[in-house]
């Protein structure tokens, strides 16, 4: 049985929008000099060769290689991360959702069409899908009374990619963003990443948000005023201001990631 | 010569993109239009053809049969919801799309929509798959409006795409457009695309700008195409020049040929 407490000790949306007199100004001349300096480092690893495939960066490559993990388990992890996905997704428009694991599924269904992980779902015996459909409503219940509702002017977009080739083409970095609030109009910087995991926090999610606040920084050229993951295993909310010194550090990640990926080649 | 610019996406680019359009328009005339159609009746078909700017970078190779899904009703909502916004500035781009789906919806009630449209499409979908395409146009309007409002010059969102009955050549052209910015007498179009741009991202845009030209009662074309991918803060730019509507002319009528070849060869 699980036992939830009537309300959330934490508001996201309230610790993400912070306090709006002392947001900093739109940075955006940092871009392009961390383009410029991604370029130089890319260069010192792969120099003028052409690999057979582009090296793609996602945030999972950021991710240290985990140790001996049960597949079944793996894909199983992977299905409840897409169905809390969509429940935010679905949560970002205003929908209200009475039945967490049933509305996760049917919206999965009309975004995906047939796909290995659906298909897995499908397969699962009765016993399996009714623990995974506890699983999906306990997160669901955190991630949803943690949010609380999204303010529509802040214009809250969901599951919102980006792609930035580097070197020629020969480095693609790929992201999704979770959720994304805020616009880049503004004078001072108001642009919003969250990155909800249904995972604990660890190392892994602080670079993953270092990561979102980079390529956000390449895709706009605008830095974004905060980074931030959540976790609906444990409602832990990390969020940080974005600057300079954190882009650096994920610049210099993304090109560990880069050396590794060019030598395994 | 044709031409293709490229710039990083940011509001100051874009309009300097506009701002540095060529000044002189180009129009094309009755002789072009007679031209254009006899190339596309050297090339035989069978049935009603259609093509466009995602088949001419397709280099007319046949690709799945369309189905509406949400990634590919998020424009046609998304686009009609900031053309709500753009009328009532004080409707939320959230609620603008929710109108857009129950206007839909309200239409394929009344039984107005034909089958295989958006609206009766809509209409089959339960509320999980209602909400995931708002959530999907929701996207794609913030990112139009985010690129609009930073214009520095009066935009509209036209009412629907330019399409071009080619005379006696049973051919369509459907050339796509998302934003038209008016600067003086003169138009430069905006079209929002998702990913990244491909090598065929240039022609794309050159047909696309050929059909507006086509479409356009005086045959004016517009000062500039640019292309706008977000995701990639990417801007790609074509002029309207003479040389660049030849170029677009030109890769609409060699799909075609694709396409028919590709068909005979499917038929054999």
């Amino acid at each position: 049985m699980t036992l939830l407490l009537p309300s959330s000790p934490l508001n996201v949306v309230d610790a993400l929008r912070g306090d709006r007199t002392a947001r900093p100004l739109a940075d955006m001349t940092s871009a392009s000099g961390l383009r410029a300096q991604l370029e130089d480092g890319i260069y010192e690893i792969i120099g003028k060769s052409n690999p057979a495939s582009p090296l793609i960066v996602r945030a999972s490559s950021l991710r240290q290689p985990g140790a001996t993990t049960d597949l079944s388990f793996l894909a199983i992890g992977r299905i409840r991360g897409v169905l809390i996905n969509q429940l935010l997704r679905l949560h970002c428009v205003g929908e209200h959702v009475d039945h967490a694991f049933e509305e996760a599924v049917d919206a999965w269904r009309a975004e995906a069409g047939a796909n290995e992980l659906l298909n897995r779902l499908e397969q699962m015996d009765d016993d399996e899908r009714a623990r995974l459909a506890t699983d999906v409503t306990a997160h669901s219940v955190t991630l949803l009374r943690s949010l609380g509702p999204l303010p529509s002017r802040w214009m809250p977009r969901s599951t919102v990619r980006a792609t930035q080739r580097l070197a020629a083409g020969n480095v693609v970095l790929r992201d999704v963003i979770d959720l994304m609030m805020g616009m880049n109009n503004a004078h001072s910087a108001c642009v919003v990443l969250l990155d909800v995991t249904t995972s604990p926090l660890d190392e892994a999610a602080e670079r993953t948000m270092r990561y979102h606040a980079l390529v956000e920084t390449l895709r706009t050229s605008i830095v974004p005023l905060r980074t931030s993951a959540f976790s609906t295993a444990t409602g832990e909310l990390w969020s940080t201001g974005v600057d300079h010194e954190l882009l650096t550090r994920s610049y210099d990640e993304v090109l560990d990631v880069i050396d590794q990926l060019w030598k395994s080649q | 010569m044709t031409t293709l610019l490229h710039r990083r996406h940011t509001a100051e680019q874009l309009n300097e993109l506009i701002e540095s359009a060529p000044k002189s328009l180009v129009a094309l005339n009755d002789d072009h239009r007679r031209s254009l159609s006899a190339r596309f009746r050297g090339v035989a078909s069978n049935e009603h053809r259609r093509v466009d700017a995602w088949s001419v970078e397709r280099a007319g190779q046949p690709s799945t049969p369309f189905r509406w899904g949400p990634n590919t009703a998020r424009r046609t909502i998304g686009n009609a919801a900031l053309r709500r916004v753009a009328f009532r500035p004080e409707l939320l781009i959230c609620d603008a799309v929710h109108f857009e789906i129950d206007d839909l919806l309200l239409r394929a009630v009344s039984g107005s929509a034909r089958a295989g449209s958006l609206g009766h499409w809509l209409s089959c979908l339960n509320h999980p798959a209602l909400a995931l395409v708002s959530a999907e146009a929701m996207n794609w309007a913030t990112q139009l409006m985010e690129a609009a409002q930073g214009l520095s010059y009066p935009w509209l969102i036209p009412a629907s795409d330019a399409y071009y009955d080619v005379a006696t050549a049973r051919t369509t052209l459907r050339g796509r457009r998302d934003l038209v910015v008016e600067r003086d007498a003169s138009r430069v179009i905006i079209r929002l695309r998702a990913g990244a741009p491909g090598k065929s991202a240039g022609p794309g845009l050159r047909s696309d700008m050929t059909i507006d030209a086509l479409a356009n009662a005086d045959g004016i074309a517009p000062a500039r195409f640019i292309g706008l991918w977000p995701e990639a803060g990417v801007l790609l730019s074509v002029d309207g020049t003479m040389s660049d509507l030849r170029a677009g002319a030109r890769d609409l009528v060699r799909t075609a040929v694709v396409q028919r070849r590709t068909r005979l060869a499917i038929a054999a």
